[in-house]
């Protein structure tokens, strides 16, 4: 992976490894001037080991989260490069015709002379940057080994020059001999291993090709490892001339591969060149002056540049030197690479979208389409890209997802320390009753904190790691429900450890110096009576506030003059003192400056109206720029305001400072849970709709739970009263219980962020099940996802079937009677634009041009209908059996009013509707087949349920009445696709093996509908665990914490232990005391997490139904409950050692420790 | 002082040793202690520090194990009985007082005062309203609902008093009752409990250091080295 964040992970890594090493090397030097406080600090760690290793736990999770996302990255990376290495071999780019006549069909690439090729070899006869070039033909067809009755419907057929082999890698047989094409004979040809594995062939096999109705027979002559020539999926290779008879193309052939020089992998970094070159060979000049006259002129010009500010910086140099050449006289080579570059293309007619050029885009659109005869794909170049891409998007997601964990990871390492000073409050007091100054605290606990999170980082690296190999092995597992031949291998790149371990450590480091520096302002002889500090009531004034940041900025001039007149003195390392004085005061002069400001604000801030005030601004900004996440946190802001304003109101009518604490912040937490819980459209009418994103999710979590949070701990007496209430028939419990639940509840700041923690992870947790739940369409409707249709049978392209009616009923394998319909379509590429829109540019996807009885068959649910053909679905099936030329949409090419749902990669949107209207007009729309260049005019007047065949997972593309695109493309359209509804009390996966084996030589596969909903379900339920289990880790922070404050709190209670012992205090109720206790925090934490998250799903659910009636809210029962059961099961155990401890304490000697 | 015959005895400790180890050193805290309390006796147990003084009384009190001897408390034999019923012995029967009050700091007074009794398993009302009469005994009525954190040293001893003598225990253990407290609050607590000792005849036994709390129990037992020198038996008494 090379990009974190957008960070290159190599300048991250050194970046990193200064900064953690100069903080190292500071604490370094640190303890060498000071090692008495070293062994201050060091000395604690080998005390409790129990408690030190808890602590290293706590600390170490941040860095196991950074490890387990570089890990996964890393390990997506390789395994993508390493399967287009091993898939492609040497080959770096292909080349492939634009252009075809009426003897193409689909399924296959268009056919072009060898003598095209013959042309290209002599063109690059000098050119040093390819070192092969080899012409080829590839096609589809079904296979069958009857040796074994095994086939394989889509076996692809490769025909190689045998001259030619070597120049782009040769072919290796299993055994380990080079296979000569040379040597074949008549009728014989080599199987790749997948193919072999596929049609379990051996040597001498023969196979049965089917093309037409009579097969060909060819015979394996050997099996070839899969990679380059040989090809990735099942393959059969063959000399070219044996393939140009098969396909009856003699002397053409439909690619030609190119091999850069270089490695297998160095190779890629000639691609840029070679494929420029490619370009601007196969390129029509006349139509790149063309293009270069059109863009030249003025309006276009600044078009092009109004746009550059919307490009990415990728883009940017590719088109300012687009610009620059536009300018040049004449049609440069490098101006016609870059027009036939279809990245730049794209970009050019995206600019010159707007009003008033829309017929210079038109024109453009036309003569881009005319450039090039040919298309070169570097496609080696654009995996390995793509492989970087989807790991460092993963790598980012699972950092985005952790997100939550480290936020309590930092939480807990700050309680941690927080409490560790509470322990050594009295001696650190003691410390600075005999001279020890407050920077000799902060370093005292740098010592200790360091050392920590050195270890925690490594034991965290170490971890993390480990747990990426569990997900990797848990995903290929996902993997291997619905994909056989790919798997993920393990693999870690040493960049990414650095830089897991050293964010780890700067992590650590930086909240240790944080809650080091806050622990070391105590007040001296309330830490050696260890009595509560006093309440300061000096404040500064508004002079100390407003004069600091001229001080700041005069004091570097002052330590100037010092190391001067030092340096006139000749007293050298005095000078250098002053001098580093100095630098330190000027890097710090924006640091005062800006504190100096806070603290300025601080005082309006906390009696609410300042914070009133900027809550209102940022809502009513969120309504302005339509955002959803200002809105709601501004809101939140002025709440708290008003909560602060009843406080301050309060105090001056002398109430005590508990009674309006309660008032205040109960006020404060239930009207923010009042607000974040109302559904998310009750506002609309004041807001109108604002758009939200996935960000909504983590700033709703924070701010229901920090609510609920601070209105249960402001009101823990009532909680405490309600539990002694309900305790008071159980005897001996009641004592237990109400010191269980009074000691958390006395030490709010620390039971509140254990709470947090705890809530916060729960509360994810339960989020990610309901909506997994929800959204699991196996759950759904399934006669509304398939249409009604029970089986789906694919056929090759060329091997379709003449009569599938008369071929069932002439078959022993299947019944006429248990077929109650069948429907077929034909998935067919074309560009479509709408004709009414205001972008009207040509944008690649997909038709499923279908035969009568699919669109009269068809049980699929339109979310939309157009005025004038409905009421209902059935009215619009007929519709477009009367007129072919009306076409219904999938869901995914429709916009959503609020986003979500869209079609993802899909370019191609309607304009002038949303998924979510009521009803749409008819629209009109053209589609183009681009080989051809025949357009045919449509209409659309349907619109999908985005159910729909599983969200497009069983099927995407435009309904089409298949009669308007034969009248329109000039070759045939076979059917490839059926769809097969069964008669009641049928087989399904019988019929489905009949229908395979019938129709065996057209190399159907065909699949039970809801068996393959189920699969992929189960595919997507097994990712969703997976993702669970991940932010899952954070649980361990909230069991961590609670085992951290159950060790503390023997260590501190250890006199009051002895007390309870005193006093009648059996054992074990010392042990459950602190049993209860944690039990306490844990199912707060976890009813507060269950309660909201639920609360929260319901109304995402709710949000989702308006466009998705169908959806159904239900809450997983089972899994929260098993999420329930492991959080607090763990909690249990985290206590159980530190309570038996407790209790094991002899009250006498509990009673002698201070 | 009180003259006692044997059934009078509420506690009679004979023989008692204990010894401590700290892995590296063994200290002989009580070599062969012998006394014998009457019951509504107050007894002060004096002598300098480290001479085993808290170490007896946790010995008597069953807060600590002996290693030789045996303690009969009101004719039963501590040391024998289970951990258990030790805990609910003391719950029941005894009262402590420390010298740093040891109260429950997250607890308000009147809760700290009713912990023995819902020990006990006296319900809850029962538990509230005996907590608060002990309170008004000891002048707190009016700082029931207060937390220690609240309330004066002194103020802190008369509720660990209360919270002692709640459960109308017989025997009364003081670790330094007054050992934290100015002399003024210290005459107070010490006038206090010898009220308690004179309307429920309650048995006292007190650790102190102090002069003015020797004084004013009905005998002094003086320690040295783990011995008793003096006044371990009720007709004993020891000169100040």
């Amino acid at each position: 992976m090379e990009e974190l964040f957008g960070v290159s992970m190599t300048t991250l890594m050194w970046v990193l490894l200064a900064v953690t090493g100069t903080a190292l090397g500071v604490v370094a030097v640190l303890a060498w001037r000071n090692p008495v406080m070293v062994k201050l600090g060091l000395r604690n760690i080998p005390r409790r080991p129990g408690q030190t290793a808890l602590i290293i736990v706590g600390i170490m999770l941040s860095s196991i989260i950074m490890a387990t996302a570089f890990g996964i990255g890393d390990t997506i990376n390789h395994s993508i490069r390493t399967e287009a290495v091993e898939s492609l071999g040497p080959i770096d780019e292909i080349v492939l015709s634009n252009r075809a006549t009426s003897d193409d069909g689909f399924g296959f690439n268009p056919y072009f002379s060898m003598a095209r090729f013959d042309e290209l070899q002599a063109e690059l006869a000098g050119f040093d940057a390819v070192d092969g070039l080899a012409p080829g033909i590839g096609q589809n067809l079904p296979a069958v080994n009857p040796r074994t009755d095994r086939s394989e419907g889509d076996l692809r057929v490769v025909g190689v020059h045998p001259a030619t082999v070597d120049s782009v890698g040769s072919l290796s047989l299993t055994s380990g001999e080079v296979a000569r094409l040379e040597v074949l004979g008549a009728g014989e040809a080599y199987l790749n291993a997948p193919a072999a594995d596929e049609l379990e062939a051996e040597t001498g096999d023969r196979l049965q090709l089917f093309r037409s109705e009579e097969p060909i027979t060819l015979t394996v002559a050997g099996i070839l490892e899969r990679g380059g020539l040989a090809g990735r999926d099942p393959t059969l290779v063959l000399p070219l001339e044996t393939a140009q008879d098969l396909f009856q193309r003699p002397g053409q052939i439909n690619s030609i591969v190119v091999s850069n020089r270089g490695g297998i992998v160095s190779g890629v970094e000639r691609s840029e060149e070679v494929t420029e070159r490619l370009r601007v060979y196969f390129a029509d000049r006349d139509v790149a002056s063309q293009l270069q006259a059109l863009l030249s002129q003025g309006e276009a010009l600044q078009a092009l540049v109004a746009s550059e500010a919307t490009l990415e910086e990728s883009a940017l140099q590719e088109w300012q030197e687009l610009r620059t050449e536009l300018g040049r006289d004449g049609t440069s080579d490098r101006l016609v690479s870059l027009l036939a570059d279809s990245s730049v293309s794209d970009s050019v007619l995206e600019a010159l979208g707007e009003e008033g050029l829309l017929e210079t885009q038109r024109e453009a659109d036309t003569l881009f389409a005319g450039l090039a005869e040919f298309t070169v794909l570097d496609f080696k170049r654009e995996i390995l890209e793509a492989a970087e891409l989807v790991s460092s998007f993963v790598t980012t997601f699972f950092i985005t997802l952790g997100l939550f964990s480290i936020m309590v990871g930092v939480l807990l390492i700050f309680l941690i320390f927080v409490m560790l000073a509470a322990a050594r409050r009295s001696e650190m007091g003691m410390a600075r009753a005999v001279g020890a100054k407050r920077r000799h605290l902060v370093q005292m606990f740098l010592f200790e904190g360091t050392t920590y999170s050195v270890i925690a980082a490594a034991v965290g690296v170490a971890i993390g790691l480990a747990v990426s190999t569990l997900i990797i092995t848990l995903v290929n597992q996902a993997i291997g429900i619905v994909e056989t031949d790919f798997s993920f291998t393990r693999h870690f790149e040493p960049r990414s450890i650095v830089v897991a371990y050293c964010l780890g450590i700067a992590i650590t480091f930086a909240t240790v110096a944080v809650s080091a520096y806050r622990v070391s302002r105590l007040n001296i002889v309330a830490a050696i009576r260890d009595t509560p500090t006093p309440i300061s009531i000096t404040t500064r004034t508004w002079r100390d506030i407003l004069i600091a940041p001229l001080r700041a900025m005069g004091r570097p001039f002052i330590l100037g003059g010092r190391a001067l007149r030092a340096l006139s003195r000749a007293r050298l390392p005095q000078a250098a003192g002053h001098l580093l004085q100095m630098l330190w005061a000027i890097v710090s002069i924006p640091a005062v400056f800006y504190s100096s400001i806070a603290q300025a604000l601080w005082r309006p801030f906390t009696s609410g109206w300042l914070a009133f005030l900027l809550g209102a601004v940022v809502a009513w900004q969120g309504i302005e720029v339509n955002q959803a996440a200002p809105f709601t946190i501004g809101v939140s802001l002025a709440i708290v305001g008003v909560g602060l304003m009843i406080r301050t109101l309060l105090k001056r009518r002398d109430v005590r400072a508990e009674v309006r604490d309660r008032i205040a912040y109960t006020f404060m937490g239930v009207v923010l849970l009042l607000f974040w819980l109302l559904p998310f459209d009750t506002l609309e009418n004041l807001t109108g709709e604002l758009d939200s994103n996935f960000e909504m999710f983590f700033v709703s979590g924070i701010a229901v739970v920090a609510a609920a949070v601070w209105t249960v701990m402001y009101n823990s007496d009532l909680i405490l009263r309600a539990l002694t209430f309900a305790a008071g028939r159980f005897g001996r419990i009641r004592p237990v219980l109400v010191t269980a639940v009074a000691y958390p509840m006395s030490s709010k700041f620390r039971t509140g962020l254990t709470l947090a923690m705890f809530a916060l992870v729960i509360f994810t947790l339960i989020v990610m099940s309901i909506l997994t739940a929800v959204f699991d369409v196996s759950n759904t409707d399934q006669e509304e996802v398939t249409g009604n249709w029970n089986i789906q049978g694919d056929v090759n392209f060329a091997t379709p079937i003449t009569d599938i009616r008369q071929a069932i009923a002439g078959s022993p394998d299947l019944r006429s009677e248990d077929f109650a319909a069948i429907g077929g379509y034909t998935t067919v590429p074309i560009q479509v634009r709408q004709a009414d829109a205001e972008d009207q540019l040509w944008e690649d996807y997909v038709i499923r041009a279908a035969d009568g009885e699919f669109l009269a068959e068809s049980g699929y649910q339109l979310k939309l209908i157009a005025d004038g053909y409905g009421p209902t679905a059935e009215d619009v099936w007929r519709a477009m059996q009367q007129d072919p030329s009306l076409v219904v949409v999938d869901a995914l090419i429709v916009p959503r009013e609020a986003g979500g749902f869209e079609g993802g990669q899909i370019s191609f949107r309607l304009e002038g509707l949303f998924y979510e209207d009521e009803s749409m007009s008819p629209i009109p729309i053209e589609i183009r087949e681009p080989r051809t260049d025949v357009t045919a005019s449509l209409t659309v007047i349907g619109v999908l349920d985005q159910l729909t065949d599983s969200f497009g997972e069983l099927g995407v593309g435009m309904l089409v009445p298949k009669a308007r695109i034969d009248d329109a493309v000039p070759f045939p359209i076979p059917l490839t696709t059926y769809r097969f509804r069964m008669a009641d009390g049928v087989d399904q996966s019988a019929a489905a093996d009949g229908l395979e084996t019938t129709f065996q030589q057209n190399g159907m596969e065909a699949v039970v509908l809801a068996e393959q909903i189920e699969q992929n379900a189960a595919a997507n339920r097994a990712f969703n665990r997976i993702f669970t289990g991940y932010m899952a880790l954070g649980l361990m922070v909230g069991v961590a914490a609670l085992g951290v404050i159950s060790l503390r709190a023997v260590v501190e209670r250890r006199q009051q232990i002895g007390v309870l012992r005193a006093i009648g205090y059996r054992r074990v109720m010392i042990q459950l005391s602190f049993l209860l206790e944690s039990s306490f925090v844990a199912l707060l934490g976890i009813a507060i997490g269950v309660g909201l998250g639920t609360a929260i799903s319901y109304n995402i659910v709710a949000d989702v139904q308006e466009t998705a009636p169908t959806l159904r809210f239900s809450v997983p029962w089972v899994q929260i409950g098993a999420i329930i059961a492991i959080a607090y099961l763990f909690s249990l155990l985290t206590t159980f050692l530190p309570a038996r401890q407790a209790s094991r304490i002899y009250p006498a000697e509990a009673l002698r420790y201070e | 002082m009180i003259k006692l015959s044997t059934n009078d005895l509420i506690i009679s400790a004979t023989g008692i040793q204990k010894t401590y180890s700290t892995g590296v050193v063994e200290v002989r805290a009580l070599q062969g202690v012998d006394l014998h309390v009457g019951r509504g006796e107050i007894v002060a147990i004096m002598g300098p520090s480290g001479c085993g003084k808290t170490t007896l009384l946790n010995c008597l009190s069953g807060l600590d194990e002996i290693d030789r001897g045996q303690v009969l408390i009101d004719g039963t034999v501590l040391h024998d009985l289970p951990d258990n019923d030790r805990s609910d012995y003391r719950a029941r029967r005894m009262g402590f007082v420390f010298q740093l009050y040891n109260l429950l700091p997250v607890l308000r007074a009147v809760e700290n005062v009713e912990m023995p009794l819902l020990v006990s398993g006296v319900s809850p009302a029962e538990a509230r309203r005996r907590a608060l009469d002990m309170l008004d005994q000891v002048g707190l009525a009016d700082r029931a609902s207060h937390l220690p954190g609240e309330l004066s040293g002194g103020q802190r001893q008369r509720v660990t008093i209360a919270r002692a003598l709640v459960n109308n225990p017989a025997i009364i253990w003081g670790d330094e009752p007054t050992g934290d407290l100015d002399s003024e609050t210290a005459d107070e607590i010490m006038e206090l409990m010898l009220q308690l000792n004179k309307s429920n005849n309650q048995t006292f036994v007190l650790v102190t250091h102090s002069r003015e709390v020797g004084e004013r129990a009905h005998r002094i037992v003086r320690m040295r080295d783990g011995r008793i020198e003096n006044g371990g038996q009720p007709a004993d008494a020891a000169p100040l």
